[in-house]
């Protein structure tokens, strides 16, 4: 005796066709965007833009770089969330700066020329840091917990633990890994460009013409 | 008649100097005790307890401490100060300037600002490479000259403070908030003591070494003497510490120069009662210049009186109107004044005047031909302008300011072995070495011509015409009589 599996009426082979043709892809699209997330998460994605130079050097000097430990934080680790649909949002979010990249490769700014770069690296800076913020630092508590931290100095735990309570990691922490830039409330933009101008040998008020011809 | 002695209105303009000083106490802070204790400063006691034990415990044992002014009452700033950074929730500056310590201590910061330490820096910024960079480099001047002059503090764009002038204590250190000298200089952080800054060691730090050879001048004093012997009674935490009433072991630099001594404000002025200039190749007398809107100035007597009203050149190069002028007469006044606490008028005036003496015999014997010789070397153009370059200026610079200083500052606080020590040193690089140089550089005929002029005609060195002259100096085989 022959047993048949007894399907609804609407299932007809065509539904069962298109059934299994749309899981596959899901799971493929699920698939690749997990792929796509872990690799456009990597240094090498990253650093293929040269205006990430910026920040690739400071990082590569960083701690987070060369830990004593040998456990080394890529740049996702820390800016892009955990879990696929988190993931691919920033990195949907994150695609306003290949598109400014490509642009500025056209018609300006060039973030390749590195003058550029540092001129709008303080904004950069902000948007990181409140992006941390409104995450309350997540991807540092991946790896890092505040009852662990026992730091150097013999009372780094109980700081952490008693006056850092209430805190975020981002709202100390903020000028981690790279280029240091002040806080937001404190940062002055002339003091900035007299900075660049004087790294890179370029005349008083190059910095504000090159910003206006920016915006 | 010396221009010093002109005495016109300098009477009044002293009292004018003496008044704007604070009372025998520490001034009282008027500013009402509601504008301090922050209660955003108390946070930062918590965790600075842990990650900076030490400076707290100082803080914890100030008399800011008892008085409830924390962290935040002095290092507060505002979000658009050039050095503002954001610390833990709240704006602050690292650096806490006598403009940020004037908040409260209104007199002292008063009086600071027009006072000859807050010209430190000022006043060599220009001529300060030549010594340090030339010796040295850069990073002599930052280590070095810089930590008592003060640095010109310099705030990067990323908000922090350029390593090379910052840390920084130096007395005359030109602030980012404009303002100019350092109070920590005396009154260490944290615990900004009076005692300490009473001490002659707050002084030594700089007051030592060639440039200003204080420490062994005070140490080898009688006064230093003494103070070494009874420093237990010197009652330091005295409130208030007026010689004679809260102390009398033995004088601190602090006691002459600043301190309250009978009906005599104590100031924070700090050169206010010096006549002389003691630091330059030939010492001068000087006015001081006070300025309508508090800043000051000295004036060598050579130059013209200045009239009250009159617009005249200030520190900073730009144009002041003038207040008051105390004349050195009157300055030399104020510090006996404090003399006058342990010693008879007669006495003192004694003292100063075989102080004077020295500078005098400085001047005339040593300080003016020497320069007098450099000028000529130099408009001749025997002598690059570039300093250091050929080694009579070297010796010269030796002459003048290591040993000269020596000798003059050794006969102002009472050390003879200073005094001794610093003019054996002027006389030995002088006919030692400089005279020889003078012949190596102009020639042997220019180079005669030029001593015969300036030091064979002059009665201080007529004793080198008489070369016949035997003397029985130890070690000397002429001149000695071998009869006995």
């Amino acid at each position: 005796m022959k047993i048949r599996l007894q399907l609804p009426a609407f299932i007809t082979r065509h539904v069962l066709f298109a059934l299994l043709v749309g899981g596959i892809s899901g799971m493929g699209f699920i698939l690749f965007l997990i792929e796509f997330d872990h690799y456009t998460s990597s240094e090498d994605f990253c650093t293929s833009c040269h205006s990430m130079e910026i920040v690739a050097d400071p990082y590569r000097q960083s701690k987070h770089y060369k830990p004593d430990s040998g456990v080394r934080a890529s740049c996702g680790d820390c800016h892009v969330s955990e879990g696929v649909l988190s993931a691919t949002w920033d990195h949907f979010i994150g695609g306003k700066d290949v598109i400014n990249q490509l642009k500025g490769a056209l018609i300006g700014p060039d973030y390749d020329d590195p003058v550029v770069s540092a001129l709008h690296l303080p904004e950069a800076a902000f948007a990181a840091r409140s992006w941390f913020k409104k995450r309350d630092s997540a991807t540092c508590k991946k790896c890092h917990v505040k009852e662990a931290i026992y730091g150097t100095r013999p009372d780094t735990n109980k700081i952490h633990l008693e006056d850092a309570k209430h805190k975020s990691c981002i709202d100390c922490h903020y000028n981690l890994v790279h280029r240091r830039v002040p806080h937001e409330r404190t940062f002055k933009r002339a003091a900035w460009n007299a900075m660049i101008e004087s790294e890179f040998g370029l005349e008083k008020g190059t910095a504000k013409k090159m910003m206006a011809e920016n915006d | 008649m010396k221009p010093y002695l002109q005495t016109s209105f300098s009477v009044l303009i002293l009292l004018i100097t003496l008044l704007s000083s604070t009372s025998v106490l520490a001034a009282k802070v008027t500013v009402d005790s509601s504008s301090w204790g922050s209660d955003e400063g108390k946070a930062c006691v918590d965790c600075h307890s842990k990650s900076s034990a030490g400076l707290t415990h100082q803080w914890k044992n100030s008399a800011h401490a008892v008085a409830n002014v924390n962290c935040l009452d002095c290092h507060q700033a505002y979000e658009e100060d050039v050095d503002a950074i954001e610390h833990e929730g709240s704006i602050i500056a690292t650096i806490v300037s006598p403009k940020d310590c004037g908040r409260c201590h209104t007199q002292e910061f008063k009086q600071q600002k027009g006072s000859v330490h807050t010209r430190a820096l000022t006043i060599i910024k220009n001529r300060m490479p030549a010594l340090s960079e030339h010796f040295g480099s850069p990073s002599i001047n930052d280590a070095g000259c810089a930590k008592c002059h003060g640095s010109e503090v310099k705030v990067r764009g990323d908000g922090t403070l350029d390593p090379a002038s910052w840390p920084n204590s130096g007395i005359g250190r030109i602030n980012p908030d404009g303002s100019v000298g350092s109070c920590s200089s005396c009154h260490g952080r944290h615990q900004f003591s009076k005692a300490q800054a009473r001490e002659p060691q707050a002084c030594i730090y700089c007051h030592s070494g060639p440039d200003s050879p204080d420490k062994s001048i005070y140490e080898s004093s009688r006064h230093g003497i003494m103070y070494e012997a009874h420093k237990k009674d010197m009652n330091m935490d005295s409130d208030q510490w007026v010689v004679g009433k809260d102390y009398s072991a033995a004088p601190t630099c602090v006691t002459c120069h600043m301190g309250a001594a009978g009906k005599m404000k104590s100031t924070h002025d700090v050169g206010m009662r010096d006549s002389w200039n003691l630091n330059e190749a030939v010492s001068k007398q000087q006015y001081l210049v006070i300025f309508a809107d508090g800043s000051k100035r000295e004036l060598s007597t050579s130059e013209p009186i200045p009239r009250r009203g009159e617009s005249i050149s200030k520190m900073d190069g730009s144009m002041g109107k003038v207040k008051a002028v105390a004349s050195p007469k009157r300055r030399r006044g104020a510090m006996t004044k404090v003399c006058l606490e342990c010693h008879s008028k007669g006495f003192s005036n004694n003292a100063m005047l075989q102080f004077d003496n020295v500078v005098e015999l400085f001047n005339e014997k040593y300080g003016k031909p020497a320069q007098a010789i450099m000028q000529q070397l130099y408009s001749d153009d025997l002598l690059t302008p570039l300093p250091f370059d050929e080694p009579i200026e070297v010796t010269y610079w030796n002459l003048w300011h290591t040993s000269g200083t020596m000798a003059r500052h050794g006969a102002a606080m009472g050390s003879p072995s200073m005094t001794w020590k610093g003019m054996s040193e002027v006389g030995s690089n002088f006919y030692g070495k400089f005279l020889k140089q003078i012949r190596g550089v102009a020639g042997k005929q220019k180079g005669d011509a030029l001593i015969k002029k300036y030091i064979n005609d002059s009665e201080h060195h007529d004793w080198l015409n008489h070369p016949e002259k035997g003397n029985p100096v130890p070690g000397f085989g002429q001149g000695i009589s071998h009869e006995d």
